[in-house]
Order: C-alpha cells, then sequence, then structure tokens
C-alpha cells in the first residue's frame, strides 16, 4: 500500500506526469457535468411544472427517457454510437468534439443529471405556496419577475436536500467514464492494479478517495442548507405565539 | 409601538363627497361554469373611503374583491382605478382578461392586497419582503425602499422583527408585516381579504388596531370581514352580499341598525 501511494499517489490526486488525471480529472467531470445539467435544469423544470402541456409533456418525455435507460447505455451511444455516424464524422466540428471520450462523458452525465435535477427542481416549483405567487402577481410583477425573484430562489432552496443527493449520486455515476478513456480515479485505479496486480490495496484507495469527496460534498450542502434554509428551520428565540 | 387608540371610540370617515372616485366596479359578474357566484356587484369608494363588504360564507365577497385586481378574472363587467378604465377582453375561456399586461401591471401597484393567509414570501427575512416589489417593481432604490420599510416597521410595532423570518413569527405579526409590505407600495386603494380570518383570537386585536389606524389616516380601503363590530367602526359604506348580489348597502349605522333586507337581519342576527 505505501509502495503504491509513493509510486502513483501524485497520478491519483492530479496528474500522471503529463495530463490531468485521478480526483483532479473526477472533480473536473462533477463540475462540469453538474453546471451543464443544473443550467438545462433551470428552464426545463419551469416548463415541466408548466399548466401549458406543449411545454409540460415534451419536457416529460425527455427526462422519462434519460432516467428510463442506464446511464452506461447513453454514454455508450454518445462515445461509440454517435461517433460511428458519418454525418458526425464529415462534419470537422462535430468530429473533433465526439472523437474526444472526456467531451462524450461531460455530455452524457450532464444531461442524464439534468433529467433528475429538472424532477428535482420542478416538484419544488410546484411546491411554493401558490400564495407566494398571488402575492406577487397582485404588487406588479411581470410573469418572469414572479419567476426570478420568487418561485425559482424558493424552490431551488427547498430542492437543495435532493439536489445534494442528486450531487453525490452524479460523482459515483463518473466512475464509468473510465470507459471512454478518461483517466479518472477508477481508471488509475485499474492501471494501478494490471501493473502491480494489488487489487485490494489499487481499488481500497480509489474507494477512499470516492468517500473524501462524497464526505466533503455532504458537508458542503449541510452547510448551505443551514444557511439558505434558515428560513425553515424551528427557531426558539423570537416565536412569540 | 403605534398609537393607542381607545376602544370606544367609533370612527367613521366622512369622505368629501366631491372627492374623486378611487375605485369604481360596475355589474361584476363572475361564473364558474354553470355555477355563477357573482351576478352584478357593483361598488363604488371615494378616495379615503373604508367600504366593508359582509356576507356569509359563499356569498361571493372574498371573490369580487379577488376580481378588482384580476386575481379573479371576471366573466362580465368594468373595472376603474384612480379614474383609468382597466381595458377588458373577453377570452376564448369565457372570462375576461387585460388586453394590455403593463396598464395591469400599472393598475395592481395602485391596489395593495393583505390576504387571509398572509402570503408572505417565506424564504425573505421581514425587511425584503417589505422592500421587495418596491425596488423590483417600482424601481425605488435600496436605500430608499430601506428607510420607507423601516418607518413601516415602527408603525406597526415590529422593527425588531425586520431580519426575522415570517416562519419564527406569530399570525398576528406576520398579518402586520403583510400590512407593512402592503403600504410601502404606497397604494391608492388597499385591500383587505378577511385580514383576521385565520387569526388565532387572541391576535385579531394587534391586526384590527393596525387597520383602524390606517382608517383614521384616511386610506383608502375595501375590507372583506367577519368582524362586524369592526366594520360598524371603521366603515363609511357597508355592503351586504347574499348569494352574488348585494342586498344591502350604505352607512354603517343604516345597515346594522336599520337594515331593510330581511336576509340582512337574519345575518346580522346570527353573527352577533
Amino acid at each position: 500500500m505505501i509502495e503504491i501511494l509513493q509510486e502513483y499517489g501524485k497520478a491519483y490526486l492530479w496528474t500522471d506526469g503529463y495530463r490531468i488525471t485521478g480526483v483532479a480529472m473526477t472533480l473536473w467531470l462533477l463540475v462540469a457535468s453538474l453546471a451543464l445539467g443544473f443550467v438545462l435544469a433551470v428552464p426545463l423544470s419551469v416548463a415541466r411544472a408548466s399548466a401549458n402541456p406543449w411545454l409540460r409533456l415534451p419536457v416529460w418525455l425527455f427526462t422519462y427517457v434519460f432516467r428510463g435507460t442506464p446511464l452506461y447505455v447513453q454514454l455508450l451511444i454518445l462515445y461509440s454510437g454517435v461517433y460511428s455516424l458519418p454525418l458526425v464524422q464529415s462534419q470537422p466540428l462535430l468530429n473533433a468534439f465526439f472523437r474526444e471520450g472526456i467531451n462524450c462523458a461531460i455530455l452524457a452525465f450532464g444531461i442524464c443529471s439534468c433529467a433528475y435535477t429538472t424532477e428535482i427542481f420542478a416538484g419544488a416549483i410546484r411546491a411554493v405556496p401558490p400564495g407566494e405567487v398571488e402575492a406577487a402577481r397582485v404588487f406588479g410583477m411581470t410573469g418572469f419577475g414572479v419567476y426570478r425573484r420568487i418561485v425559482l430562489p424558493s424552490a431551488l432552496r427547498r430542492a437543495l436536500p435532493a439536489y445534494g443527493n442528486e450531487v453525490i449520486l452524479v460523482l459515483h455515476a463518473t466512475s464509468i467514464a473510465f470507459t471512454a478513456t478518461v483517466p479518472d480515479i477508477l481508471k488509475i485505479a485499474r492501471d494501478v492494479n494490471a501493473a502491480t496486480y494489488a487489487p485490494f490495496g489499487a481499488f481500497g484507495i480509489a474507494a477512499v478517495l470516492y468517500a473524501a469527496i462524497a464526505f466533503t460534498l455532504v458537508w458542503l450542502f449541510r452547510r448551505a442548507e443551514a444557511r439558505l434554509l434558515a428560513f425553515q428551520r424551528p427557531q426558539s428565540t423570537g416565536r412569540t405565539a | 409601538m403605534t398609537r393607542h387608540f381607545p376602544e370606544d371610540t367609533m370612527f367613521h370617515p366622512q369622505p368629501d363627497p366631491q372627492s374623486p372616485l378611487a375605485v369604481r366596479v360596475e355589474d361584476l359578474h363572475k361564473r364558474y361554469g354553470p355555477l355563477e357566484v357573482l351576478k352584478g356587484v357593483e361598488l363604488a369608494a371615494r378616495e379615503g373611503e373604508v367600504v366593508s363588504m359582509i356576507g356569509a360564507s359563499g356569498s361571493g365577497k372574498s371573490t369580487f374583491l379577488r376580481c378588482i385586481n384580476l386575481l379573479e378574472l371576471p366573466s362580465r363587467g368594468r373595472i376603474a382605478v384612480a379614474g383609468e378604465e382597466l381595458a377588458l377582453r373577453p377570452g376564448r375561456d369565457g372570462n375576461l382578461h387585460a388586453a394590455d399586461p403593463r396598464q395591469l401591471r400599472r393598475i395592481r401597484t395602485l391596489l395593495s392586497m393583505v390576504f387571509q393567509g398572509f402570503n408572505l414570501w417565506q424564504h425573505m427575512t421581514v425587511m425584503q419582503n417589505i422592500t421587495e416589489a418596491p425596488v423590483h417593481v417600482l424601481g425605488l432604490s435600496r436605500a430608499e425602499a430601506r428607510d420607507k420599510a423601516e418607518a413601516l416597521l415602527h408603525k406597526v410595532g415590529l422593527y425588531d422583527k425586520r431580519d426575522q423570518y415570517p416562519a419564527h413569527l406569530s399570525g398576528g405579526q406576520q398579518q402586520r408585516i403583510a400590512i407593512a409590505r402592503a403600504l410601502c407600495m404606497e397604494p391608492r386603494v388597499l385591500l383587505f381579504d378577511e385580514p383576521t380570518s385565520a387569526l388565532d383570537p387572541e391576535l385579531v386585536g394587534e391586526v384590527l388596531k393596525v387597520i383602524r389606524g390606517l382608517a383614521e389616516e384616511g386610506r383608502t380601503m375595501i375590507l372583506v370581514t367577519h368582524e362586524m363590530s369592526f366594520a360598524r367602526d371603521v366603515s363609511s359604506q357597508v355592503i351586504f352580499l347574499h348569494n352574488g348580489r348585494i342586498e344591502e348597502r350604505g352607512a354603517p349605522a343604516q345597515v346594522f341598525g336599520d337594515p331593510q333586507s330581511e336576509r340582512c337581519r337574519q345575518f346580522l342576527s346570527r353573527s352577533g
């Protein structure tokens, strides 16, 4: 174990000498996928919670398909399947994009996370008390303003515990990125195993690293919840009735 | 704290009969499918008037109030606020919709509403609740809105709660904050939709005291209420609704003291 750490510790953490690897690569996958998923999920969740079926049903179909198929299959379709299409290979831009495993991995994780995140946010939007929306309209806010100032700030706060869970699931999902040649934590662990024939040590270190990242994320979400969900916490002082 | 108003003071604002109309509603109908809940209700409130709407549950008084600012879409009728008629056009659903959303938003800023369920924004502090619409709808600077909000918080006696969240306050305190929020818009008319109906009995008084203070300032108010003695004290005009029609209207002394309609007499004797 000590020898493995001495020889491969750096590769597990941030680089194998000529590229980003290990924890740094896993974190990059995680952050990029979550950013992509979040940015798409906010408008999609508004559409998903809309009363208008022309907005609601297409988004429902999207989340249904991407939550109903395994992420690994989605990654295979994007990485192997899409790249085999003549259309993609003949377009220089698409060709360059889909040739890189990391691009396919971020796209696959991002879209899949977007599907789950959309449902989480849409549920939170539906849970915003209708009276608060009425109050916003009564004071002359535009439809867009009601969402920007009242509905989304309230819903995203309420969604925080469920979203924290989703972040941990995406972290764990990134461990299939090695199948698209991305040198994340698990890819390094597999290489170490192949080089040293010490699977317990090689994969044990990977597990500890994933757990450390997960616990850090959980701790960060606890702190964010304490701040952003203070309005929901029962409070002993200040309650007078 | 607010100024002290002796309980036995009867206050009837007597607006100048020449003062302009703050709100005029004509021939308002509201239909939910086959059920017609408002059958041609009209109302004219001059500047400085306090109009109370009373009646049994289901008589349509809350629906009427919510039609004035188009929270509910009327099926027929005309609405004018501060002399400006709200442009309405019929929609395919059989209701009247605002023809010009910008006009509707502008008119809504003239009509602040206080709700039965307070409807404070739970994720915002008291101060943020009060300054939200003045800053983001009226375009006041944050400093300006904050100054106004602090003055209003002193007025409703809750300055020390300014950084709390609504869920940490009692119902009566929340409703006083909701009143401050409504006042910070400097509306021409205040609409109260059963402001004390969701409160524990011992909290009703503190809210009525604030509303009474507003009546004494000469604010124009339309008040849907079940508090009969309060309506009698503060109103210049009382409207009794029954099954979507006005059964009785007039000065409080007349409606409460000598009602002409048999239904109004029965209702008042039941309400004590």
